[in-house]
């Protein structure tokens, strides 16, 4: 697979260091790469791979029932077809949030390195990640009170015009995109940020002083230039949020129903991990399927 | 940002790092043995802090607790914990699951002087036990019927969810196997055996005007009742004393002429348990009058199976009204279901909230 | 455009803080059930300094989260100096294989943890608490830092070092501190992934040993009080204040900034 563009950076210039003494550049290498692929082997990709088995059995094997191998845990989109309403629903609203944290956030990036300078940015900075630090399901549940009929927002609402009818909008897919949205904003906000904080002035300077236009500074400097990170905080954005299922259970109410909340509910009230399983290695293989094809577009795009 | 936060974030975080892990070094899995360890559900009647208090003070038993938030996740800590675990708090239709792995080891009645009031037809329920032999004491029993708010008409029937008169104002409990109980019962079947599951999935999805939300604890129903967001729902009597007593809100419970849902939750002790007679000794304390009517009439809790217990509640008490009785006649216990029939439930509740959700 | 931009950020905080604010609120409300109209109350303050089991969860929280920064920041930036700075064969499959732990579910991963742990005689406990604790965090540092990577030129390195330094010397005098934003960045987020895990602490903590999101996601079944609201509240406030001190009293040390 070819991938660079993917995740991380090209290596750029040559490839290792020029290191003229005893070990080859590829001991270093491993060295390096040890420590963090060892400890995610451990931790993550065994007992994944032993979940993967699980995909392939007729059920949950921690019990005496007696197990099989089977296929059918993986023709479950065939065997249950609203399963299929229910991924497109999730594609989607993981669609709408990463499009929306990415412009947001690019554009809170830009005024951060264009507007503020020095101790401001670094307290803006912190300020804008600060509420990460906060429990996801208190945010979640302080939403509800925020978008409930009669809440903040109506009571604000009202205020201002007190004969209006209510706009809140609790259990409805506006609400989970709107919490999904404030979980992951500050992702593409720092990502944007490490991209364009290295960015040299004088370019833009020089641009603005042959006479080129805000809007040619942000589409055609500034946005080619944030790339690397509009790409790390979609890859941040958009694959955890099709496998969420707390912003949809609690801000959806009825139609809180995504691959995350039936995944879910294999592990925690079916207990039918196989199942739960397969779903959440079809879900990856979409994911990877996806980037795998956003990648070769952008690599044609800067090919061009 | 700045050379500010390199070099003194990082020497916070190395001291930090030096104290962590002095502070693992502890001996954190030293059981004296003194102590047992429960495993339920959190705020469950086991961890009330003046009863733990009370019954350490009376045997020197130390209560240590673990919790779990689904059965199944019970079940896996369970057999991927031996050793761990003293007394487990489980529902009759899991019980016989965890007797047939043999996880559970025989209780010796003759060590909880209490049972011998617990009523007879828990004590021989087929779920608490294997050929004969008990493997749970019986301690609480409960129903999941309708809470309608004060001041509505009460419904008699599990149609009233279907009604228009209550477009948008209905909550769902996101259980699958209760509600699919619920289908049955609405469509007249068995609700441990439905044999008509498109009626049932039919009923079920004949409510989808009516159901605002699905909620999936206790704590989310209580803040969305408060809120008036909706005004009949699938509620448990339990839940619905303590939020009725402590939260002051206007609901009641109530059981319909198709009758209730009902469950009991047995106290079973692991076949690989440390401490097998405090978990005895602590299981008579979980059925002792004295304990269940302070829970009772203080938090508000299910009804004890032992008889005594609830004889000891005062006449005028919630939770022995909500708990009649005569309930016992008329709800289905909800009872051990085969893998296929319990995965064919779990599929349905997808496809009618799939449906909800369109 | 400047104060457009200004303009902007205080929206987006606005936008940001909105919950955060109405979390505080709540922690001062009388009704448990976050019922208004407002009544102001410090009862669940009273409440959580009298919560042994609460305030050990927090304090169990933060030692956690700080070991998990640390550990992941430092592994996940080796990996990140490899991954951007070298060519090797298999470095895309590399790559790709940092996308499992954040695609699939926690709840799934950490049921796997448990059943392999178990089965591998690595057990439950601390040790294992960490182990996936930072194994959750790594990924996301190395994406990180590979975005901060991208964006600086490895031809400074390699001026710096036709001028004689060393490579490690290159890189830690040259590239290391253009790095800090990144690194920085990601050790917070490495430090908020653990502070909100709980299904890899449900699952592997010892009985009796607990952290904050585990009592928060185990209590919403009964019993979820506003004292979280408080604690919450304090955790924000205290990190808010020993961060803002740490930015006002450190030397002015952005040497990009020209202004």
């Amino acid at each position: 697979m070819r991938n660079d563009q993917l995740t991380l950076a090209p290596a750029r210039g040559p490839s290792g260091p020029r290191n003229g003494r005893a070990l080859p550049p590829w001991v270093s290498t491993t060295a390096l790469l040890m420590p963090t692929y060892g400890w995610l082997t451990i931790a993550v990709f065994l007992p994944l791979l032993t979940m993967f088995a699980f995909s392939f059995l007729s059920a949950t094997p921690m019990g005496k029932a007696p197990i099989v191998f089977t296929l059918k845990q993986y023709r479950a989109f065939f065997d249950q077809p609203y399963l299929v309403g229910i991924g497109i629903t999730s594609l989607l609203i993981g669609f709408w949030t990463t499009l929306i944290c990415a412009i947001l956030g690019f554009l809170a990036a830009v005024a951060l390195v264009r507007s503020t300078f020095g101790k401001t940015r670094e307290m803006l900075l912190i300020l804008i990640l600060l509420p990460f630090w906060t429990n996801g399901l208190v945010r979640v549940f302080s939403w509800t009170m925020v978008l409930r009929e009669n809440g903040f927002l109506d009571s604000l609402l009202h205020m201002v015009a007190p004969d209006a009818g209510s706009i809140g909008f609790l259990y409805t897919r506006y609400a989970i995109v709107v919490g999904l949205v404030h979980g992951y904003l500050p992702y593409m906000i720092l990502t944007c940020y490490i991209a364009l904080v290295t960015i040299d002035d004088a370019i833009i300077e020089a641009a603005a002083s042959l006479g080129a236009r805000w809007w040619t500074i942000l589409f055609k400097i500034l946005l080619p230039l944030a790339a690397p990170g509009l790409i790390s905080g979609a890859v941040l954005t958009f694959v955890p949020v099709i496998g969420s299922f707390m912003e949809p259970r609690i801000l959806g109410g009825r139609v809180g129903v995504t691959m995350g909340t039936v995944i879910e509910d294999q592990f925690t009230q079916a207990f039918n991990w196989p199942l739960g399983a397969s779903l959440s290695f079809t879900l990856l293989a979409v994911v990877l399927a996806i980037f795998a094809t956003f990648s070769g577009v952008l690599r044609r795009g800067t090919a061009a | 940002m700045t050379e500010l936060t390199k070099r003194n974030v990082l020497k916070l975080m190395s001291a930090a790092l030096v104290a962590a892990s002095a502070f693992a070094a502890l001996p954190g899995m030293a059981f004296a043995a003194g102590t047992i360890t429960v495993l339920n559900w959190q705020g469950y009647g086991t961890d009330e802090a003046w009863s733990i208090k009370a019954f350490t003070e009376k045997t020197g038993i130390e209560v240590v607790h673990d919790y779990y938030s689904s059965e199944s996740e019970m079940l896996t800590k369970l057999r991927t914990n031996p050793g761990a675990y003293d007394l487990v708090v489980l529902n009759a239709a899991r019980c016989a699951q965890a007797i047939a792995e043999d996880l559970l080891q025989p209780i010796d009645f003759s060590k909880v002087p209490n049972s011998k009031t617990v009523d007879n037809a828990f004590l021989t329920n087929p779920n608490f036990s294997k050929d004969g032999t008990g493997y749970a004491v019986p301690w609480v029993w409960g129903m999941t019927s309708l809470a309608i708010r004060d001041g509505m008409p009460v419904p008699d029937s599990y149609a009233a969810l279907a009604d228009p008169a209550y477009r948008g104002r209905v909550a769902f409990d996101d259980d699958a196997i209760i509600n699919v109980g619920i289908g049955a019962l609405m469509t007249g079947q068995d609700m441990n055996d439905p044999k008509d599951l498109a009626a049932v999935i039919e009923a079920l999805k004949s409510i989808k005007p009516n159901v605002k939300l699905l909620w999936s604890t206790e704590d989310q129903w209580n803040k969305s009742f408060a809120a008036k967001e909706f005004d009949l729902s699938v509620f448990w009597s339990g839940g619905s004393v303590r939020s009725k007593r402590n939260s002051k809100l206007p609901v009641t419970f109530v059981v319909p002429k198709e009758g209730a849902v009902g469950w009991v939750d047995g106290l079973g002790i692991p076949a690989s348990a440390p401490n097998p007679e405090g978990a005895l000794a602590f299981a008579n304390w979980m059925i002792d009058p004295t304990f269940y009517v302070e829970w009772a009439t203080k938090v508000g809790a299910p009804a004890s199976a032992n008889t005594a217990a609830i004889d000891a509640l005062p006449a005028d008490d919630l939770s022995r009204q909500v708990h009649k009785a005569e309930y016992l006649k008329t709800m289905s216990i909800m009872s051990a279901l085969p893998d296929d029939r319990r995965e064919a439930f779990n599929n349905i509740w997808q496809e009618v909230k799939a449906f909800y959700a369109e | 455009m400047k104060s457009l931009g200004r303009f902007y950020l205080i929206a987006t905080l606005v936008f940001l803080y909105t919950p955060i604010l109405v979390m505080m609120a709540m922690g001062f409300n009388e009704s448990q059930l976050y019922e208004l109209p407002f009544t102001f109350s410090t009862r669940w303050y009273d409440a959580l300094w009298n919560n042994k089991i609460l305030l050990t969860a927090g304090m169990n929280s933060i030692i956690i989260a700080l070991i998990t920064s640390v550990v992941a920041t430092a592994l996940g930036t080796m990996a990140s100096v490899a991954l951007s700075r070298r060519t090797f064969r298999g470095k895309s499959l590399l790559q790709l294989m940092l996308l499992p732990p954040i695609a699939i579910p926690w709840l799934i991963t950490g049921t796997a943890m448990l059943i392999f742990f178990y089965w591998s005689g690595i057990g439950r406990g601390m040790h294992a608490l960490l182990i996936g604790h930072v194994a959750l965090a790594i990924p996301y540092v190395v994406l990180v830092v590979g975005t901060g990577f991208r964006t600086i030129r490895a031809d400074l390195e390699e001026a710096a070092m036709s001028l004689g330094s060393t490579p490690v010397h290159a890189f830690f005098s040259v590239t290391l501190p253009l790095l800090y934003p990144s690194i920085l960045g990601a050790a917070l987020f490495a430090f908020a992934v653990s502070l909100d895990q709980f299904v890899i602490s449900y699952f592997l903590a010892t009985p009796g040993y607990t952290t904050l999101p585990v009592q928060i996601y185990s209590s919403i079944r009964k019993g979820f009080t506003p004292e979280i609201n408080a604690i919450s509240t304090v955790l924000l406030l205290g990190s808010m204040t020993v961060i803002l001190i740490f930015a006002r009293f450190a030397k002015p040390g952005d040497t990009r900034d020209k202004r």
